[in-house]
């Protein structure tokens, strides 16, 4: 073999080798990129299989949402429960309405002032949102009720509800101060601020969101709600689990059925909300104060 | 035995700063553009109904079916940031990375960050499916087209970029 020919073989043997090593190479990426799309896929077959097999859960997970606006289904729904459902309603199954206290009136442009204290994370905000909001509109017209959920991480998770942050009453009976002092989006221990309250609607809270206004076990609780200085609350009318599972839609629609456990609870603690507001009109508007749901609700009131 | 001659290996210099690749082969940029333009509708769909207050969400609530219940969820968030947002951003920004010139671009960057997308897009999606499945129980069918989408993409971009890897013979 001439030395040309040795060269030949050489070059040729060496171009094999490179050959032979870019197909190793371009195999190994073929097989990392396809094992990589093959886990994918496994992953998600092994998260449906879990979820059939009945792991769900409680949850820990991080969470995070502000509201957006409540769609206008959803605000009519909740301000316009039919009446004749209202009052066969009555005080419906809902429970810790609110309690009688003495104390200088709240009123705000003339009007008795409705205050409500609450947060976007909270569970039991979530389920006492629907009765305020429902009570509320049969005084006024409501604009930019938002809509959001509780928080992923605590007890009765992700209870769908509406939000009054931004929320504006427009009433010629009462006024109405919605605050929400957070969002549902963690963030260190606790979750993002959202509104600041006043300075004295704080001290109002610290003042009857306490013994001997309140139940001890209450004390510091939120949702509060003060109407008009003359009642109070702490908490929420009935637990929030009855709206696991359900939507905004599903809930506001819920509540025009009087059979429904959902409307027993939301519409007879709006009777009862509604019956407190009424003590701080003079009974006005009349055909919402006299309206035998209300009246029957008024029973229940507590007398502090 | 006959002889074939080797075919010749490209040994060719890269360009400054760019790695010389195997041509991706035609239905690569075709497909993925198109699925990054699905996305982008679909997104851009449902950042629309988020900001809307999903008042005129087309999904129905059949059982564990539910869109409003996902896009209103706290999951619906990331740090203040809409999901559904940033589902349309991610998808704008894959639409560029993946037009035919930019397939055809043999800059390192460029092909790092479109793996590096796709696999952020598909662990956001698993991440997603997840509390969807454990926390909401609920699906949003929409989302689930996303999170499909959004695989497809991750499987195009992954497996083109292992075929398509840089060639060793520009070595000496």
């Amino acid at each position: 073999m001439t030395n040309s020919e040795k060269s030949k073989v050489a070059a040729q043997e060496k171009v094999a080798r490179l050959r032979a090593e870019q197909a190793r190479t371009e195999r190994r990426r073929v097989v990392i990129a396809v094992s990589a799309v093959g886990a994918v896929v496994v992953l998600i077959a092994v998260l449906v299989v879990a979820r059939l097999a009945g792991g769900g859960g409680p949850t820990t997970a991080a969470s995070g949402s502000s509201s957006a606006s409540a769609s206008a289904a959803v605000t009519s729904a909740v301000s316009h429960v039919p009446p004749a459902t209202l009052n066969a309603v009555g005080a419906g199954s809902a429970n810790n309405p609110p309690t009688a206290i003495t104390a200088a009136a709240l009123k705000q442009g003339g009007k008795p002032r409705v205050l409500y204290i609450g947060a976007e994370y909270c569970p039991y905000c979530a389920a006492q949102r629907w009765a305020v909001a429902q009570a509320l509109s049969r005084f006024g017209t409501w604009t930019g009720l938002g809509q959001t959920s509780s928080s992923a991480r605590d007890v009765d998770p992700d209870t769908a509800t509406l939000s009054f942050h931004g929320a504006t009453l427009t009433s010629r009976y009462v006024s109405f101060n919605g605050v929400e002092t957070t969002t549902n989006q963690p963030a260190g221990t606790g979750y993002q601020p959202l509104d600041t309250p006043a300075p004295a609607d704080a001290a109002l809270m610290r003042t009857y969101d306490a013994p001997p206004y309140l139940p001890s076990g209450s004390a510091g609780g939120i949702p509060f709600l003060d109407i008009g200085g003359v009642y109070v609350s702490s908490g929420a009318s009935y637990g929030p689990q009855l709206l696991a599972g359900k939507t905004q839609q599903q809930i506001a629609d819920a509540l025009k059925n009087p059979a429904d456990p959902m409307a027993q609870a939301i519409d007879g603690a709006a009777n009862a909300i509604t019956a407190a507001i009424c003590k701080t009109t003079n009974n006005q508007p009349a055909a919402v104060c006299a309206a035998p749901g209300v009246t029957a609700a008024a029973t229940t009131l507590g007398h502090g | 035995m006959a002889e074939t001659e080797p075919e010749p290996i490209d040994t060719q210099p890269p360009e400054p700063g760019a790695t010389p690749l195997q041509a991706v082969p035609n239905w690569v940029p075709r497909s993925s553009l198109a699925v990054c333009i699905a996305g982008l509708v679909i997104a851009g769909y449902l950042t629309l109904e988020h900001f809307t207050g999903a008042t005129t969400f087309a999904c129905p609530q059949i059982g564990t079916i539910n869109c409003v219940k996902v896009t209103t969820s706290s999951y619906s968030n990331m740090v203040g940031v809409p999901v559904a947002l940033l589902g349309l951003l991610y998808f704008g920004a894959l639409t560029l990375m993946c037009l035919p010139a930019a397939w055809r671009s043999p800059l390192p960057f460029l092909r790092a960050l479109r793996l590096g997308s796709v696999t952020a897009g598909l662990l956001l999606v698993l991440y997603l499916f997840w509390a969807e499945l454990f926390r909401i129980n609920a699906i949003c069918l929409w989302c689930t087209a996303i999170h499909i989408l959004t695989i497809a993409l991750f499987t195009i971009v992954a497996i083109t970029h292992a075929l398509s890897g840089p060639l060793r013979s520009h070595q000496p």
